[in-house]
């Protein structure tokens, strides 16, 4: 459904991809794990178009977008939850929600997905008319999620949504994002959390130094000794 | 620091000094008029050259410049109105007192950066106003009316004196040590203060002198009015005049502010009688367009275009 | 002349953020300290505490023995210690020597003379590397050649111990092996201590002689690279806990 193919890109002229192919197939949970700095969040912003790869293609299903502008991707069908939230911390939680709305295809239905985006988080109807500033960690990445979904996805793509939050509830969050991906939903997450990725992945890709070196079913990829040997670069 | 060798130092400080001793000696032979003409084109060029020190050197933009003239212009007209002293005495108060103002004003302000200093230095002349209004010493609203005749020669010799330690220590500043920490300070404060520059004793120090001399300038320029005045004194207009010079002549170099200042003065001048009201919104739109297309001045730009005058123009 | 900076129990916080929280290290002469960390672990703000960037809110430092915390970042540099910025910060308007001058005349060397400055400033240039581009305005440079410049400065001021924030980053596998070969002999020819923050694991492994772990602002762990790459601690701060349950 999505496919980089062989991605370098960087900002002001440091290179922080050097060689990025990846697919994330339709239906599928796909993860993106490696240490900080290998260029994971510079990968999604190839994606969401924040930033332009220097060579390589993006492709979303079967077209080329490398140079299609950020803001016309989610009417592509193409949604993002960035890493911190980025939230609009003096509106409401319901206010957030519905900006994700603002595709022209999710408009009608907006009400729909919002008691959808409801059911998956019954915290969020609760806390409905109280500012994002106000809510916890937790409950704001769940926003985030949810503001996302809104935009009525193709694929859902979510950068860290592990970061900062207890243990306890990262798990909460993954067994939500795995929910969605039983609900049909296409993911690509990225991760530095390797474990809990894995866990809940189809399938993952490792990162370091800004290229792919590694990549399979979860069940390949959980071995300790050859993560640790990507995170900390051990010969 | 060793004073440098004579054959060290550079075309442009020979140029002005040759100008200035040119000048010095034919002064005695120049009629009235055409004095009175120079020594304002003087007062102007040695304000430029005060402002140059802080605003032109550090990038630090004061709109509050015009306070410390009008410090030397009381401080002249208090001290010869009162207690009868020289004028020259005056003058040499009124750079003191300026001096201390700055050195005051410099340790709160200069923490502020960029367009926040610039704001805080736009309040100083409005509250040195309201201040000198209600003091009775100070003539009040009235402002003080001076009874010390009209001796252009003298004030001539003054400014002139003026101009040449500015232009001396501009030099002096510029070439040195000094002149790197500040060329530093001015290109990036923070990475300047993390290789061990003292930025804020640097720009004391700029502010300090910067004060000094257009409070002694505003000690002549209070004697050749005889009298001081307060809302002409605290005019904002006039910063906007010396800022005009360095920006047109060309920020922190050395001849930029005599050039800015004739470039200024003399237009404003003779076309003051056709353009009556509206030479300041001439004056604004030629420093919005230089600072938009010629940010170097006049200087700045032939030493970028003209490499052959670079080794020349300082 | 042996030098040592000890941090100890450093805490900063920014309003209700506690980016540091009780971090306690030592800096020599002559050896390198890696300081590792994920994102966010509060890296940085240490380094600046180190540096006299931010005030500490509790902790001292003190530099052979005197106590230096809240001095402000020039005197520390007198002192011999100095910092390189994340973001390389030249002064645009000069020519990379006269960016190492600046360094040269107001770090501990207090060189008096700027044609002196500018003559012994070829040297260092040439010991990064960028002696052809001495006389080309910092504004030309390429932002590796910028990160060199950087380097450069930090060396002119005649630091003995020097704090180095992420000069690794970016490089491509060819170019990281070579930077961290003349980092290398440039270290053994200089003899400054270094502590060194960065992501780049290759260069923190093959460097440092001692490596410290921080995550949220607390140390985890600390030995040689060898060991903290063992450490559980560490494997679970940077891979996530095995514990972290989630059922599919």
């Amino acid at each position: 459904m999505l496919r980089l193919d062989g991605v370098q890109a960087g900002y002001d002229g440091t290179q922080v991809l050097w060689d990025v192919t990846l697919a994330a197939e339709k239906g599928a949970m796909t993860v993106l794990i490696g240490p900080n700095g290998a260029g994971k969040s510079t990968t999604l912003k190839v994606i969401n178009g924040l930033v332009r790869p220097t060579r390589g293609h993006v492709v979303f299903q079967g077209e080329d977008i490398t140079r299609t502008p950020a803001h016309e991707r989610p009417g592509k069908g193409i949604a993002a939850c960035p890493e911190g939230r980025r939230l609009f911390p003096l509106l409401t939680t319901e206010g957030n929600l519905r900006l994700g709305a603002y595709p022209k295809g999710a408009r009608s239905s907006a009400d729909e997905t919002l008691t959808y985006v409801y059911e998956l988080f019954p915290r969020l109807r609760e806390r409905a008319r109280v500012k994002a500033g106000r809510l916890s960690g937790g409950e704001q990445q769940m926003v985030g999620i949810g503001r996302a979904l809104m935009s009525k996805p193709s694929i859902l793509v979510l950068d860290e949504p592990s970061l900062g939050l207890a243990p306890k509830l990262v798990s909460e969050i993954f067994v939500k994002i795995r929910e969605l991906r039983e609900a049909g939903l296409t993911v690509l997450m990225v991760e530095q959390n390797a474990y809990a990725a894995l866990r809940i992945a189809d399938f993952g890709y490792v990162m370091q130094n800004g290229h792919v070196v590694k990549s399979g079913p979860p069940n390949q990829l959980l071995d300790l000794e050859e993560l640790r040997k990507a995170y900390f670069a051990i010969p | 620091m060793k004073w440098p060798k004579l054959r060290a130092i550079g075309p442009s400080l020979w140029g002005i000094g040759v100008f200035l001793l040119v000048l010095g000696g034919l002064a005695p032979w120049i009629p009235r008029f055409p004095l009175t003409i120079l020594v304002n084109l003087l007062i102007f060029a040695a304000l430029a050259y005060s402002l140059n020190f802080i605003t032109g050197l550090t990038g630090y933009v004061n709109f509050g410049h015009v306070v410390f003239m009008a410090v030397g212009a009381y401080t002249l007209g208090y001290t010869v109105g009162t207690i009868r002293l020289h004028p020259l005495g005056g003058v040499a108060l009124g750079g003191l007192m300026a001096l201390v103002l700055a050195l005051g004003l410099g340790a709160v302000t200069l923490r502020f950066r960029g367009v926040y200093f610039a704001i805080a230095s736009l309040v100083t002349p409005l509250a040195g106003l309201n201040i000198v209004l209600v003091l009775p010493a100070l003539g009040g609203g009235q402002g003080i009316l001076l009874n010390i005749g009209f001796d252009p020669l003298s004030w001539f010799y003054t400014i002139w004196a003026i101009i040449a330690t500015e232009v001396g220590l501009t030099y002096w500043i510029t070439h040195g040590r000094l002149g790197y920490g500040i060329r530093a300070i001015k290109s990036d404060e923070d990475a300047a203060k993390s290789l061990g520059v003292n930025a804020p004793r640097l720009k004391l120090f700029l502010f300090a002198l910067s004060g000094l001399f257009a409070g002694a300038t505003g000690g002549v320029y209070a004697w050749t009015t005889s009298g001081v005045f307060p809302e002409a004194a605290f005019d904002l207009t006039f910063s906007l005049r010396m800022l005009a010079m360095i920006v047109i002549g060309g920020m922190g170099t050395l001849l930029g502010p005599l050039i800015g200042a004739i470039a200024v003065y003399l237009p404003s001048r003779f076309f003051l009688t056709i353009f009556i009201g509206t030479e300041s919104i001439i004056i604004g739109l030629v420093v919005i367009v230089i600072a938009l297309f010629v940010p170097g001045g006049i200087v700045g730009t032939l030493r970028k275009y003209v490499p052959e005058l670079r080794r020349i123009l300082e | 002349m042996s030098r040592t900076l000890e941090a100890s129990e450093i805490h900063k916080y920014f309003g209700g953020v506690k980016a540091v929280q009780g971090v306690s290290l030592t800096l020599e002469t002559a050896r390198i300290i890696g300081l590792i960390g994920p994102n966010g672990s509060g890296k940085s703000t240490l380094l600046n505490v180190i540096a006299g960037i931010e005030k500490p809110t509790k902790g001292t430092v003190t530099v052979d023995g005197r106590r230096v915390d809240g001095w402000p970042a020039h005197r520390m540099v007198e002192l011999g210690v100095a910092k390189t910025h994340q973001i390389p910060k030249p002064f645009l308007g000069m020519t990379c020597r006269e960016n190492v001058a600046v360094a040269m005349m107001y770090g501990s060397r207090r060189e008096g003379e700027p044609a002196s400055a500018l003559e012994e400033s070829r040297r260092i240039l040439a010991m990064v590397g960028l002696d052809r581009r001495a006389d080309a305005p910092a504004s030309n440079l390429t932002v590796q050649e910028r990160k060199r410049l950087e380097f450069a400065r930090v060396l002119a001021t005649g630091a003995g111990l020097v704090l180095l924030d992420e000069i690794f980053a970016g490089l491509s596998p060819d170019e990281l092996r070579d930077a961290i070969a003349l980092f290398a002999r440039v270290q053994k020819e200089q003899g400054f201590g270094a502590l060194v923050v960065e992501h780049v694991m290759r260069a923190v492994m093959i460097l440092s002689d001692f490596v410290v772990v921080i995550e949220e602002g607390r140390k985890i762990a600390e030995g040689s690279p060898k060991e903290v790459v063992e450490d559980p601690a560490v494997i679970e701060a940077y891979l996530g806990s095995e514990a972290t349950n989630v059922t599919p």
